[in-house]
């Protein structure tokens, strides 16, 4: 196993750098000069020669992206220009949010989406299945940013169950985790550490629950409903038709026929005996399908004016912010491929073939 | 040859009681009654047999009419669509439907279902070019990588590998970002994203067809290695890239309307789906039609290429089906 999840880090290793190559094209490959797309029409020659100089843009090209890497390593992912912020800063403060919502929605759709699936394999070919299979496909078909609409609407405007859009009401108070224990670290891992307890701080949910904050914690649970559910349309719909198809495979082996013939319940016969082996396919997917999350949390935090990785992509791209882009982009991307690993690895961890295959 | 199909499908006597209602069967046929594949009638039997399989879906068949409709649709909108798309009733504007609009007016007062009709032309046709482009470079490389095989396909696959590490919709928002937004742009923007799964199928099916006898004989006999990838490998590793495609269309114009919605791919006044609802957004509390119904035209497009792909699949690869 553990000779296993080397070769797979390994392998990570070009694709890692390959998303950094790819990041780093972005700003080279725009037409024109980035300094005058960036700083904008009106931008003195002057400001954009002191820009090209800061940002190394009169360098060739490969020391350029040595040096892009070598800042990399360390951390650093430039300037936002829109805000004069570091981009890791901002990163760090839009991410959590990006999590929560990834997380509900992941949380939603493999409660529905399994039930529903393992009903619909149980009850097989009956009205039930139809219909699961027919709201499946709808819910790969519906465009999430106008259920988003829908539901804000309905919900929000409408019925006035739940708020229609951010993560938390204006007047609510929320403390960060160091704040609400006057935590003050100092130094080098000190400094690591605040960082770490301020990132989780922007788990508003967590940081709540940490901090013993009922009201906040209310809030942002009912601010996450509506952004969650229609986040996780398309994710619940792959889940339900792979739980399906998997249980109904695994309903026709022998092994679970020998069980029905010992007089196993049923429910026994379905719950441990299929679904242990029914889970595989279903773990794969659900982590491919946590990774898709975080590009469907483009569209969905549009709407919801969630605060966000995705909403962040968008506002500074039309702001042709694009330090802050590369540097979300390129977190995405390696969130992305570190799930895919994760999968894989706990995918070998269930089923021993793949590691000796 | 076994069906593993076969092996999907759970014992009849696994089937609860009172689940059997006989009004249910036709359009589940497809799941229930899987047709063996048969090898050995004449050479086109194999897609004979699919297409009689097809049409045996209910649900494929549905899929294909909503598709007909949009075409339709698309290839009359001036005879079919009441007014013009961009003409403005800015008196009008915001009215719900009525007999005369019978989808309302959009928030500058211009008739939604007119603009819905013509909107059918732009979604299909970046549905199609995109897939279509994203195919043709796709199969080419994967292609070349099953067939030749080596550092070349290390090569290849191993860029594939780097594209597929960014989830499809961020990498086309990156590459819009690049190109600058607009209709065209937005179209190449999602065939690039789309290459490296082709590029990958067709790879995977190059490599299984590329060991089967008839292209050892080929070999065998000296046919020239150009005309064995062109007549024999790539005729016969199309099926896979072919339901893909289908199904990929749809992801193309659901992308396709997420990145207008954004304000990155069709710009206004251009009556596409997407950036109708990008649009119309701000009104979606006072006049809400002018947002539902872009949305369920969307929704009812992209259902119908899931549904005939799905079917397709089913029908030509029955090893596939879910």
């Amino acid at each position: 196993m553990t000779r296993y999840i080397i070769q797979r880090l390994l392998l990570l290793i070009p694709v890692l750098l390959g998303i950094s190559l790819v990041t780093f094209g972005m700003l080279r490959l725009i037409p024109g000069d980035p300094a005058r797309i960036m700083l904008g029409e009106h931008a003195t020659a002057e400001s954009i020669a002191r820009f090209r100089e800061s940002m190394g843009l009169d360098d060739p090209i490969p020391v350029q992206y040595v040096r892009y890497l070598g800042r990399l390593v360390r951390g650093d992912l430039g300037r936002s220009i829109a805000r004069q912020e570091w981009v890791t800063v901002e990163l760090a403060q839009r991410l959590p949010a990006t999590i929560e919502l990834s997380l509900g929605a992941m949380l939603i759709a493999s409660i529905f989406g399994i039930s529903a699936g393992v009903v619909a394999a149980y009850k097989h070919n009956s009205l039930f299945d139809l219909g699961t299979m027919v709201g499946a496909l709808i819910g790969v078909s519906v465009p999430v940013f106008w259920l988003g609409l829908m539901l804000s609407y309905v919900f929000g405007f409408k019925l006035h169950w739940l708020p229609p859009s951010a993560r938390l009401t204006v007047g609510i108070q929320l403390q960060t985790i160091p704040a609400a224990y006057n935590i003050h670290l100092t130094g080098g891992l000190g400094s690591v550490a605040m960082s770490i307890l301020n990132f989780l701080s922007n788990l508003y949910v967590f940081d709540s629950i940490v901090t013993g904050n009922p009201d906040a914690l209310i809030d942002s649970l009912k601010h996450l409903v509506l952004p969650s559910v229609a986040l996780s349309t398309i994710p619940m719909s792959i889940i339900a038709r792979i739980t399906r198809s998997s249980l109904l495979e695994v309903l026709g082996m022998d092994y679970i026929r020998t069980a029905r013939a010992k007089g196993q319940h049923e429910r026994v016969v379905l719950m441990v005996h299929a679904m242990k082996n029914a889970l595989l396919p279903i773990t794969t997917v659900l982590g491919l399908q946590f990774g898709t999350l975080l590009a469907g949390a483009i569209l969905t935090e549009t709407i919801f004016s969630w605060p966000g990785m995705g909403r962040l992509v968008v506002e500074r791209i039309l702001a042709r912010d694009y330090p802050t882009v590369q540097g979300a982009v390129l977190v995405i991307a390696v969130l992305f491929v570190l799930l895919n690993l994760v999968v894989d690895i706990s995918y070998a961890y269930l089923d021993p073939r793949i590691r000796y295959g | 040859m076994s069906n593993p199909a076969a092996q999907i499908i759970p014992p009849e006597e696994s089937q609860p009681p009172g689940s059997s209602d006989p009004a249910l069967t036709p359009s589940t046929s497809r799941v229930s009654s899987p047709a063996p594949l048969r090898q050995s009638q004449a050479p086109n039997s194999l897609l004979q047999d699919a297409l009689r399989r097809l049409k045996r879906d209910k649900l494929a068949i549905a899929g294909l009419v909503i598709i007909v409709l949009f075409v339709i649709a698309a290839v009359f909108a001036p005879l079919l669509a009441p007014y013009d798309p961009t003409a403005q009733k800015i008196l009008l504007r915001r009215q719900p439907p009525s007999r005369l609009h019978w989808m309302g007016l959009d928030e500058v007062g211009r008739d939604i279902f007119s603009r819905l009709i013509y909107g059918a032309r732009i979604s299909l046709q970046i549905g199609l070019l995109s897939v279509t482009l994203a195919i043709v470079i796709g199969s080419m490389l994967g292609a070349i990588a099953g067939f030749v095989g080596g550092w070349l396909d290390d090569l290849i696959m191993r860029l594939m590998d780097i594209l597929l590490a960014f989830p499809g919709l961020l990498l086309a928002i990156a590459v819009v970002s690049i190109l600058g937004p607009g209709l065209m742009n937005m179209m190449y923007a999602i065939a690039f994203v789309s290459i490296p799964a082709y590029a990958r199928i067709m790879r995977a099916s190059v490599l299984s067809v590329k060991e089967q006898e008839f292209v050892v004989a080929a070999r065998a006999v000296g046919v020239p290695t150009m005309r064995i990838l062109w007549r024999e490998i790539l005729p016969n590793s199309f099926t896979p890239v072919l339901v893909a495609g289908t199904l990929g269309i749809a992801t193309a114009i659901l992308d396709a309307a997420g990145l207008s919605f954004l304000g990155l791919g069709a710009r206004p006044p251009t009556p596409e789906w997407g950036s109708m609802l990008g649009e119309g957004r701000g009104s979606v509390f006072t006049a809400p039609h002018i947002v539902i119904f872009p949305g369920l035209a969307i929704m009812l497009n992209v259902l119908g290429f899931n549904l005939l792909g799905d079917g397709l699949r089913d029908a030509l690869d029955p090893r596939l089906r879910m």
